[in-house]
């Protein structure tokens, strides 16, 4: 299958389930503790982390995070940095995500 | 810019050298093949079962402070003796969750194997 194509976007898996995503507060909470941690790295652009919503109760990508970087250079040491840190005493599996994905929320 | 808002608990993030299950899982937690979703998915699967199944064996059970819930009241046996412990509930819920993924995984990934320590949960009643 080849090497994954590096890009902007990294992709995190294994470190919530779709319960975390519930409670409004919490769902904030997440996305900041990702924030504060992946800024380390460089520039951020955003953030997506899918969740189940009244217009859309079955999303694809629920349990996964996905942070958009400025340039692929902090994307990479992200990936590097990252894995197999531990979150909410999981531990975290990185790889990249295609930009074009990531757009249109083909997670 | 939001108003600052109060975290509930503290950071989920542990530092960077504590995370003592991923080192005896051995595998990768970085993946740099080219996989589709479904493969990704199955690779995420089996590496929780693994840890799941690791943190078991070394008692690794219970989350550090901020990650705990609150206790329920406490549950004693014919003896006396405590039965709800922390230990004994948090074993409890990574064996149900560990018992949930490998009965996916039985149906999801060909060839798929249980940890040879994992016997199938009795019919408990609740």
């Amino acid at each position: 299958a080849g090497e994954v194509p590096t890009t902007r976007v990294l992709q995190l898996l294994n470190m919530i389930v779709p319960d975390d995503l519930k409670d409004d507060d919490e769902y904030e909470d997440i996305k900041e503790d990702v924030r504060e941690e992946c800024e380390k790295f460089g520039p951020i652009i955003d953030i997506k982390i899918p969740r189940p919503s009244r217009d859309n109760p079955n999303p694809s990508g629920v349990g996964k995070i996905f942070v958009r970087y400025e340039n692929a250079e902090s994307c990479a040491k992200a990936i590097k940095a990252l894995a197999g840190r531990k979150f909410a005493d999981r531990t975290v599996i990185t790889t990249y995500f295609p930009e074009e994905n990531y757009e249109v929320e083909a997670f | 810019d939001e108003a600052p808002r109060k975290r509930k608990r503290r950071n989920r993030w542990a530092a960077a050298e504590d995370n003592q299950v991923a080192n005896l899982i051995n595998l990768p937690t970085s993946i740099s093949g080219n996989m589709t979703p479904e493969q990704i998915e199955a690779y995420v699967l089996n590496l929780r079962i693994e840890e799941i199944s690791q943190k078991l064996r070394i008692n690794d059970v219970v989350p550090k402070d901020g990650e705990r819930s609150p206790s329920p009241p406490p549950q004693y046996d014919n003896n006396g003796k405590r039965v709800n412990t922390r230990e004994v509930r948090y074993r409890k819920r990574l064996e149900d969750e560990r018992h949930k993924l490998i009965e996916k995984a039985v149906k999801t990934i060909p060839d798929f194997k249980p940890p040879a320590d994992y016997r199938r949960p009795l019919k408990t009643q609740e």
